[in-house]
């Protein structure tokens, strides 16, 4: 099964659910099976990861990071330096090398 | 259905035209290179025509405020990037954060402020559980040089040394308020001179409801940056309300009655009591001409929300992009307490800027519009902020202040009506000296209004005292009043609480709605 590999970062106080710990570097598969079936034919992409994160990293509170399917109200994602919303948010599809940051706005204000 | 994309047309940035845009705001695509700039601009925007003590008008001069400037620092994120942005423009001087008009020595590019001090109130102890996180703060801000810090405490708001410490008089007798009874009577203490960390505990495990207690600790933090600000001879406070938390602040200041100072959610000018101002000789005074001669115009403290104009996705990329390392701040909470309007107002405000973005900006600009009704009488004792004239009258005309009598059982064989029974205890004398008529609606509201459900209190355990303690600034201002009976905020009338019946009430509700219906 072919994997890529990414690194994640978080901030803004959204790295206390994970750790205390700002950067991660995780391995994933490359595809993963659609809605419905057992095959793997669907190349991986955010929503994928951010259930992969939430099962894997998360330690506590995980309606503080993803809230219906999506990132909670209040979390900002860069994908490779750029806001998500230009790269098709939670479809965007992963490639190997990426990197990918979670910043809370809730830490105060 | 193919999801609405979050961009106008295309991914490239609107302001230089060329690069690949990194970041939508507001359905407007920019790039990292020109984000820096139009944040700035934004930033610079609100602040600097605020920052004379009189308007230029379209003809742009040099910036000379009339005295220094506090930085109202939390640990959030807004105050995090406001601190930078005020460093980086006004203190470092960073060449690439000037406006380019004027040429490289224009009085533009002169330092503004002559001294900056950042001021941090520390909250934890109004929690229980709650981390002090003042030494992360002081790391925070050594971090930046050429500032002044000035780390508080919520108790201090009744400490009588901090309050002689920053040249107040302290002769003033103990006296507090029996938020148990809605006349609020003033009664004297049962203890003299309490230690402020019971007495802050005392005041805020007697108010009745979460939202008293959040929105308490919000005024108290307000007036204490005010006056670290007239300590300090500065003529303004800079507070970082970005534009998400200022429609959050509208919103739920006026569901908590606070509409008449809608305005002031925006920005204020506060000028101290003439009872509690400080002697000329305890104003600092760092020697210039122009400070000796704004000496009495630094008396009032002008209160700006720079990032006003900024969302909070917007602070929030600044802060990653810019490295702040932003130490947060802990929510209010404590066990069995549920969310008070403040905490519900931010959720859905927050939601709504993730799937409309556009809205907040619009809440925030339609607030902008309102112009309140109403003349001003004098300024609540609490708060400080303007009250209206007359409210306290408006409140008993349209309030029905007693329950129908329950419904008869079947045990119940008397056909005699029942009398109805108060929804709060009977005021034990209407003629005693009451602290109502010195209050605005929204703090009369946050002491008297009532939940039906039991709140638990953050501090179950301290010892309950029918007679709450009083905010020092309180406490001096009505000290000085022999006649507590008399308004302060308008001492040209004298304000009875009158007890009327069902009818009677009944007659003026009706009276009311036949002048609407007209």
């Amino acid at each position: 099964m072919s994997t890529i590999s990414l690194k994640i970062e978080f901030g803004g106080g959204l790295e206390l659910l994970f750790s205390n710990q700002r950067s991660h570097r995780i391995t994933i598969p490359a595809n993963v099976p659609p809605e419905g079936s057992d095959v793997p034919s669907k190349p991986v992409d955010i929503t994928y990861l951010l259930f992969w994160l939430r099962d894997n990293l998360l330690k506590e509170r995980a309606e503080l990071f993803v809230e219906n399917g999506t990132v909670r109200p209040g979390v900002l994602v860069l994908v490779n330096d750029t806001d998500w919303e230009l790269e098709g948010e939670g479809e965007y599809q992963l490639k190997d090398g990426d990197e990918i940051v979670f910043i809370s706005t809730l830490h105060g204000g | 259905m193919q999801r609405r994309k979050k961009y106008d047309k295309t991914k490239i940035c609107v302001r230089c035209k060329d690069a690949q845009g990194n970041i939508v705001i507001r359905h407007t695509v920019y790039c990292k290179n020109c984000f820096t700039p139009l944040l700035i601009h934004k930033f610079r925007r609100v602040l600097e025509p605020t920052v004379n003590p009189k308007p230029d008008g379209p003809r742009r001069t040099a910036l000379k405020p009339a005295g220094n400037l506090v930085i109202g620092f939390s640990g959030g994120l807004g105050s995090s990037v406001l601190l930078d942005l005020v460093h980086r423009c006004y203190v470092a001087l960073d060449k690439s954060t000037m406006p380019t008009e004027g040429g490289r020595d224009h009085p533009r590019h002169e330092r503004v402020w002559k001294k900056v001090t950042v001021c941090y109130v520390e909250v934890c102890d109004a929690f229980p559980g709650m981390d002090d996180r003042t030494d992360e703060i002081a790391r925070f801000v050594s971090r930046y040089d050429e500032l002044d810090f000035v780390p508080l405490r919520i108790q201090h708001a009744f400490d009588r040394t901090w309050w002689e410490r920053i040249g107040r008089s302290t002769s003033f007798s103990d006296i507090g308020v029996d938020l148990a009874d809605e006349s609020l009577l003033i009664e004297p203490l049962s203890q003299t001179h309490p230690d402020p960390l019971t007495a802050l505990r005392t005041y805020l495990s007697s108010l009745p409801t979460p939202t008293a207690i959040h929105s308490s600790i919000q005024a108290l933090t307000r007036v204490l940056l005010l006056h670290t600000a007239l300590q300090t001879g500065s003529s303004h406070l800079v507070l970082g309300t970005s534009l998400t938390s200022l429609a959050v602040s509208l919103i739920s200041g006026v569901a908590q009655g606070a509409g008449f100072n809608v305005r002031e959610e925006s920005m204020e000018e506060w000028t101290p009591d003439p009872e509690t101002r400080p002697a000329p000789d305890t104003v600092p005074d760092d020697g210039t001409e122009g400070a000796r001669k704004s000496k009495e115009a630094r008396r009032t403290v002008r209160i700006v929300r720079p990032l006003r104009d900024i969302g909070m996705k917007e602070c929030a990329t600044w802060a990653w992009w810019s490295h702040i390392p932003v130490v947060g701040k802990e929510k209010w909470v404590w066990p069995g307490a549920k969310p008070g309007i403040g905490t519900l107002t931010k959720d859905f405000i927050l939601g709504l800027e993730q799937d409309y973005p556009s809205t907040v900006s619009t809440v925030v600009r339609t607030c902008g519009k309102l112009a309140p009704k109403g003349e001003v009488a004098g300024k609540c004792i609490l708060c400080g902020r303007p009250a209206q004239r007359g409210v306290q009258e408006w409140k008993a005309r349209i309030s029905i202040r007693s329950q129908p009598p329950p419904p008869p059982s079947d045990s119940d064989s008397t056909d005699a009506p029942a009398t109805p029974a108060p929804v709060v205890p009977e005021s034990k004398a209407n003629t005693r000296p009451s602290l109502t008529p010195y209050l605005c609606y929204p703090c009369h509201t946050t002491l008297t209004s009532r939940s039906a459900r039991p709140v638990p209190s953050p501090w179950p355990d301290t010892a309950h005292s029918s007679v709450a303690p009083l905010p020092v600034w309180t406490e001096a201002r009505l000290g000085t009043h022999a006649n507590v009976g008399v308004s302060v905020a308008d001492e040209e009338e004298i304000a009875v609480a009158k007890k009327m019946d069902q009818e009677e009430m009944k007659g003026i509700v009706n009276e009311f709605l036949c002048i609407i219906r007209s």
